[in-house]
């Protein structure tokens, strides 16, 4: 049951950190702990006790072990989610080049005049 | 809308989601129970099938190999976004001068942490390249041993200094890089497709298990992979800290251009 | 191995927690460090050597530097309109 309640936990309070942020780059490290809930949801899943790492090196194939395709889910992920916190820091220099401030609760839509 | 309120409605829809979630909660499987039948078959029949012992590499360039295109393509396009971001409304001179802030001291570099850096980057960028390599025996692989070998790059920057690491590293290089790795993998799934196969089938010969080669297409993707996740995080790398220059001109970001 | 794993991850949902809490985003980057460490550390109990290697060195040295350029960045061009 623990993971689950992490997982829930940890999107719970990526969440509460998004609508409440003044700074979009605070905003921007708030979604990543969403995110990193995801990763502990998917992992938690695939996890057996008594089982070692899907790499049959050292042990022959067919010792115990957890689930692969989970981790390749989450392996490809996080890099995938690092490349898109560079896109949404990138969006915050230029909202703050042109508009100078970060804060989100400032921010209006894009007008033609502004 | 006030920040108060933005709360209110954030309670409310805690309350409104949480019976759900305490269900769900409740439903999922027993943590650490067995749950997956695929696993159990993947763990048992991709080591004689395809001659790999980390399983995972043979998941992610092999089995569901397609799923790992599109990851690649998405770090591709994510790359170029943040690059045509920042590059669109700074231009493409290089800027020379640091960007210097009032009432901040700066510092020398110090003899021993370029040193330091010399020594530790090397290492690195040779750990990187064998965690690429070895990708298919080992833990390890292509998103692994690309993010170390960028970070590589980075400790260069932290040794050397700005102007010198831009000597250095070349944007068209990284660029290089990032596109031959996409398009080896596109190819590898074009080439059995143009022949009649499905696509990402593993046509190369197969080597021995826990050997240096093994796995065929997955140790090609590996390193097509490695290459171009070092490229991109290099060129993002690149483009944040060349946001750092003090810019050559004073002129108002120019809405109508960009 | 039972209480290695529930300790691990209520230390994750602590780091998780201090990365919502400092407003500062200087002072978030150390936050979102500390948990990439620790979340990398999770991913090892939980048997996956090779997320753990991707997660800590993307969560604890190129994502780090991303944010502390940004903030470099955003300092040094706030003097000009």
């Amino acid at each position: 049951m623990a993971p689950w309640l992490v997982t829930i936990w940890l999107f719970g309070i990526g969440l509460y950190g998004i609508i409440s942020s003044r700074n979009t780059v605070h905003l921007v490290g708030c979604l990543s702990v969403c995110q990193s809930g995801s990763y502990v949801l998917l992992l938690g899943i695939g996890f057996k006790w008594q089982a070692g790492p899907p790499i049959f090196y050292d042990h022959p194939p067919g010792t115990p072990a957890v689930d692969p395709v989970m981790q390749a889910l989450v392996l490809t992920d996080i890099v995938v989610g690092a490349a898109v916190t560079a896109l949404l820091l990138a969006i915050a220099i230029q909202v703050h080049k042109r508009r100078g401030t970060l804060d989100p609760q400032h921010l209006r839509p894009l007008r033609p005049d502004a | 809308m006030n920040p108060g309120a933005r709360l209110v409605i954030f309670l409310c829809a805690l309350v409104i989601t949480a019976p759900a979630a305490w269900r769900v909660m409740h439903s999922m499987p027993t943590f650490g129970a067995a749950t997956s039948g695929y696993a159990d078959t993947v763990n048992t029949l991709a080591p004689p099938l395809r001659h790999v012992s980390n399983m995972v590499a043979a998941v992610n360039f092999d089995i569901r190999g397609f799923d790992t295109l599109g990851e690649e393509t998405m770090l591709l396009c994510a790359v170029v976004g943040a690059v045509m971001l920042l590059r669109g409304s700074r231009g493409e001179q290089e800027g020379d001068e640091a960007g210097l802030l009032a009432g901040r001291a700066d510092i020398a570099r110090s003899d021993a942490t370029t040193l330091a850096c010399r020594v530790g980057s090397t290492a690195l960028l040779l750990f990187g390249t064998y965690v690429v390599l070895h990708g298919t025996v080992t833990p390890g692989g292509g998103f692994q041993g690309g993010v170390i070998a960028s970070s590589a790059l980075l400790l260069l920057y932290l040794g050397e200094g700005y102007r010198c690491w831009r000597d250095l590293i070349h944007s068209t290089v990284l660029a290089a890089l990032e596109g031959i790795g996409a398009l080896v993998f596109v190819a590898a799934a074009a080439w059995p497709l143009a022949q009649g196969h499905p696509a990402l089938d593993n046509l190369l010969p197969l080597g021995k298990l826990k050997d240096l080669y093994s796995g065929g297409v997955i140790f090609l993707l590996n390193g097509a992979v490695g290459l171009a996740v070092t490229g991109s995080f290099g060129q993002l790398i690149l483009e944040f800290l060349e946001e750092t220059r003090s810019p050559e001109d004073e002129s108002e970001p120019n809405e109508a251009d960009t | 191995m039972k209480p290695l794993v529930i300790t691990v991850l209520l230390l994750t949902a602590l780091t998780g927690l201090l990365v919502v809490l400092s407003r500062d985003p200087a002072r978030q980057v150390f936050a979102l460090a500390a948990n990439g460490l620790m979340l990398g550390v999770l991913f090892f109990v939980l048997q996956a050597p090779d997320v753990a290697y991707s997660e800590i060195a993307v969560g604890t040295a190129v994502t780090p530097l991303l944010y502390l350029a940004t903030l470099a960045a955003l300092r040094i061009n706030k003097k000009h309109p």
